[in-house]
């Protein structure tokens, strides 16, 4: 599987909501995941200050990063994740990858927040016109008023942010030049000089600033934006003066950094405030390299590149973006040179690509993991032993060689490679049979039968993997696991009620976080109180109340 | 009965029909599983969010004043708006419409100009090679699920051969239409590669239909009285062959013509999926995929009311070719 793996680090833009496209998404729905997390769940615990004794030690044998006494944040957090592996709250499954077809009139590797920025993409034949096919067109052009990775597509190759990652994820300056923390809950960001708006007008503090409160604040620029908990904790912004923009939020915000680079596109405050809605979601006027050329809704998307744009004008003249649900029209369009970049390609269409001489595949791990999780507070799942035992019954390599194709990567933590708080030092739980069945019979539970319910068609092969695992779980001597389909919705229904008691004892599950930092998942997903949790461990909490009541690391990463 | 008020019946009862798929989409959105709150909410929202997106939405009142307000918004030609996609709906339905019209309208072209010659052909050449052929073909049409055969031609004519696109609509027929008009070949044949191998493919099963309805009918209308008649009178064979058995095959086939188009409206949205056609039928799928609800339906409601209306235009024509109708 590495074969395909990356190897160019690109310059970008993004911002990513997950949802590979609403279909092969994430969690939530279209693409509307984590951000919420912070809203319900670090706003409540709140800060109880370093002075907590380090947790978790005897279980975890996790080294401290940092010298001196104090744990630094990430520590803190590669604490938790050792523990959550040793507490096994979920069979760790397999991280997504994102998988593109790739003409060969064109060179472009593939991002880790599965965004594609048009800016990177280099035409290699005679044609400085490059064509993007991804499954589905934008909800409307308006930058803050919706959460599908399709749209953030096609409006982020005109609008850009503050901050902006690089292709590994890495948090890299956009419009800014400089940031920092000022104090507990207030950030500044130093603009650049020179960056103008495509119809014309230069960027001031004052236009960040409102694009800020725009998506925070319900009463401003004449929308409540979805993407209000996107900019968690984060309260309203002001300009003390032409280039700087000073950021308040409530509480510390040790991932404010985190979130701008993947969240909140700057618009221009006049022209949000001198046109409608309708207006504002069929034009775009942003700072980004590449500017409106042709809106054609739910057809295609036409744009010419920005000569005046900030940085060097992007290779490419001109960009057009167009959509097909269906993957093989995708592989088709680029097999005959319809279309320079096939998103989404399936592992049932990657050997046409692969065989094909016009073009390539490139696959790069995303930001989304697959997990079966277990409630802890029932039988058998309450044993640790016995969620250690489903671990090591599974073969995750073989899933993800015969399943996925080799397209994903096997993962034995919450946190994804690549993350802040990723624990370096912990593996994938390997197959062994022999010591499954040994634990299963110390649990006490030798003989139970338990049920998986998978979501049908919501994630990438979804029912198939959660048949190799039921599988697998069989061949325990001493388990006898069913499997039981269930439509996406209905499963979603039982498992945000809130109540631990209402979710089903054993299901199958994405999740994706577009801020790669591990508070993202563990806090919603593993923590008391967490919106979708379904494991609840005192020393876990009180390492992830540290690390929420720390700054973070000065550059964001 | 006058044809005036049989009309007027007909058309009385289509606006029951619309009412009720009116009634059963609406309903729709409540009896399928997860409720519509979960659809839009993220998966971690908290149950503050999701009240106060029920209360925006309007979706916590009761269901008969939601049911109530959303009929009175139709009658306005308010078919809701989609705070998923950021419009209205009927602007995004009727956006797409012509797309769909052109791809059925196009297909029905297919399928008429090949089908009548070939079961006429069929009807007249009976047991002799050409009616093996003719039937062979109807048998093939008629079993081929049209996504797979939408599929085979892709990659045979576009992908293997470059002929045709893969996809995608191109131009609109109208533009295409007048760069004909005025002489400019090269942007009508490009309007071809791309609606050929969709019209094609919609229209296969429907050619394979009117093949072999055109070819019993015929053979019905060869062997009944008045034909004998008209040959012991004399007339040549072609003149009772297309002037007299034709005609009256014909009053079948244009009922059948006109139910299909309104299935093709509704039914082309597999056919617009392979081919990503941007009609109402990827709009389907849009909104099915992005949970859509209110442009799905909108989509829905526009492809029923294009059923109703499409039979109330076979049901005139019919009761104009064939006078009993209307006295029954």
């Amino acid at each position: 599987m590495a074969d395909d793996e990356p190897t160019t680090s690109r310059r970008t833009f993004l911002k990513f909501a997950g949802g590979t496209t609403a279909a092969a998404a994430v969690a939530g729905c279209a693409g509307g995941d984590q951000g919420g997390a912070q809203e319900t769940t670090t706003g409540a615990e709140t800060t109880t200050g370093a002075e907590t004794t380090t947790a978790g030690n005897e279980t975890t044998g996790s080294e401290e990063t940092t010298s001196g006494g104090e744990a630094s944040r990430e520590a803190l957090l590669q604490q938790a994740n050792q523990l959550l592996h040793d507490q096994a709250p979920w069979v760790f499954l397999n991280r997504q990858y994102s998988v593109y077809g790739v003409s060969s009139n064109v060179e472009w590797t593939g991002r880790r927040d599965e965004r594609i920025d048009g800016y990177a993409i280099q035409p290699q034949g005679d044609s400085s016109e490059v064509t993007i096919t991804q499954s589905q067109m934008d909800s409307g052009l308006d930058p803050h008023d919706h959460r599908e990775t399709p749209t953030d597509n096609i409006v982020l190759q005109a609008y850009e942010g503050v901050l902006a990652r690089d292709a590994e994820g890495k948090v890299i300056n956009q419009l800014a030049t400089d940031y920092q923390r000022v104090e507990d809950g207030v950030v500044e960001f130093t603009l650049q000089d020179g960056v103008t708006f495509h119809e014309g007008g230069d960027l001031t503090a004052e236009d960040v600033a409102f694009s800020i409160n725009r998506i925070v604040q319900e009463d401003v620029g004449g929308l409540a934006s979805p993407q209000s908990d996107q900019l968690a904790g984060v309260t309203g912004a002001e300009a003390p003066d032409d280039s700087t923009v000073r950021v308040m939020s409530d509480g510390i915000n040790p991932t404010v950094f985190a979130v701008f680079a993947t969240y909140c596109d700057v618009m221009k405050r006049s022209w949000v405030e001198e046109n409608d809605g309708a207006y504002i979601n069929t034009h775009m006027n942003g700072t980004g390299p590449f500017r409106l050329a042709n809106y054609q809704e739910g057809v295609e998307v036409v744009y010419e590149r920005n000569e005046e744009y900030w940085g060097d004008p992007a290779p490419a003249q001109g960009l057009t973006i167009k959509s097909a649900s269906e993957s093989s029209t995708r592989v088709n369009q680029l097999l005959s040179g319809e279309t320079d970049i096939a998103v989404n390609v399936p592992p049932q269409d990657v050997n046409r690509v692969r065989n094909a001489d016009n073009a390539s595949l490139t696959a790069v791990p995303s930001t989304r993991v697959l997990f079966n999780a277990m409630r802890y507070d029932v039988e058998p799942f309450s044993s640790q032993q016995f969620r250690q035992a489903m671990n090591l019954a599974i073969d995750l390599d073989s899933i993800i060689e015969n399943v996925l194709q080799g397209f994903a990567a096997p993962t034995g933590q919450p946190t994804l490679e690549g993350f802040v708080g990723y624990n370096p030092d912990v593996n994938p739980y390997p197959q062994d049979v022999e010591r499954a069945q040994q634990l299963v019979e110390e649990s006490g539970h030798a003989g139970v039968s338990i049920t998986l319910q998978t979501p049908v068609g919501r994630y990438l092969k979804d029912v198939e993997i959660a048949q190799a695992v039921a599988n697998q779980i069989n061949q325990l001597s001493n388990v006898n696991c069913e499997l039981e389909q269930r439509e996406f919705q209905a499963l979603v229904g039982e498992i945000t009620t809130g109540n631990i008691e209402d979710k089903p004892p054993f299901y199958l599950i994405g999740w994706g976080n577009a801020t790669f930092d591990a508070s993202q998942t563990i806090i919603p997903l593993v923590t008391t109180g967490g919106a979708l949790t379904t494991f609840e461990n005192e020393q876990v909490d009180q390492l992830m109340e540290r690390a929420q009541s720390m700054g973070g690391e000065p550059n964001g990463n | 009965m006058s044809l005036a008020r049989f009309l007027l019946k007909r058309g009385l009862q289509g606006v029951f029909v619309v009412w009720g798929v009116v009634t059963v989409v609406f309903l729709l959105r409540f009896i399928t599983p997860g409720d519509p709150i979960s659809v839009i909410a993220p998966l971690d929202a908290s149950p503050a969010t999701r009240q106060a997106i029920a209360a925006e939405l309007g979706l916590n009142r009761p269901l008969y004043v939601q049911y109530l307000d959303y009929l009175v918004g139709l009658l306005q030609g308010d078919m809701g708006y989609s705070y998923i996609s950021n419009t209205s709906a009927s602007a995004r339905v009727f956006a797409r419409l012509p797309a769909t019209l052109e791809l059925a309208v196009a297909a029905t072209l297919v399928a008429v100009v090949l089908s009548i010659p070939l079961g006429v052909l069929s009807a007249t050449n009976r047991n002799e090679p050409v009616d093996y052929g003719a039937t062979t073909f109807s048998l093939v049409g008629i079993s081929t699920p049209n996504f797979w055969l939408g599929i085979m031609l892709v990659l045979l004519f576009a992908v293997e051969f470059g002929v045709f696109k893969t996809s995608g609509r191109g131009i609109t027929s109208a533009r295409a239409l007048s760069a004909l008009a005025t002489g400019n070949l090269d942007v009508f044949v490009s309007w071809l590669t791309y609606i050929t191998l969709p019209a094609i493919t919609l229209g296969t099963y429907f050619t394979a239909l009117i093949t072999r309805l055109t070819r019993s009918g015929m053979l019905d209308e060869l062997g009944s009285a008045y034909v004998r008649a008209t040959r012991a009178k004399g007339l040549p064979e072609t003149l009772v062959r297309y002037r007299h058995a034709l005609r009256n095959t014909l009053i079948p086939v244009v009922t059948v013509l006109g139910l299909q188009l309104g299935t093709l409206i509704g039914g082309a949205v597999i056919t617009e999926a392979v081919f990503a056609w941007p009609g109402l039928g990827t709009l389907v799928i849009n909104s099915i995929t992005g949970r859509d609800w209110v442009v799905l339906q909108g989509s829905l409601i526009v492809i029923g009311v294009g059923f109703v209306l499409i039979n109330l235009v076979v049901d005139a024509l019919y009761a104009y070719l064939d006078p009993r109708v209307v006295s029954d």
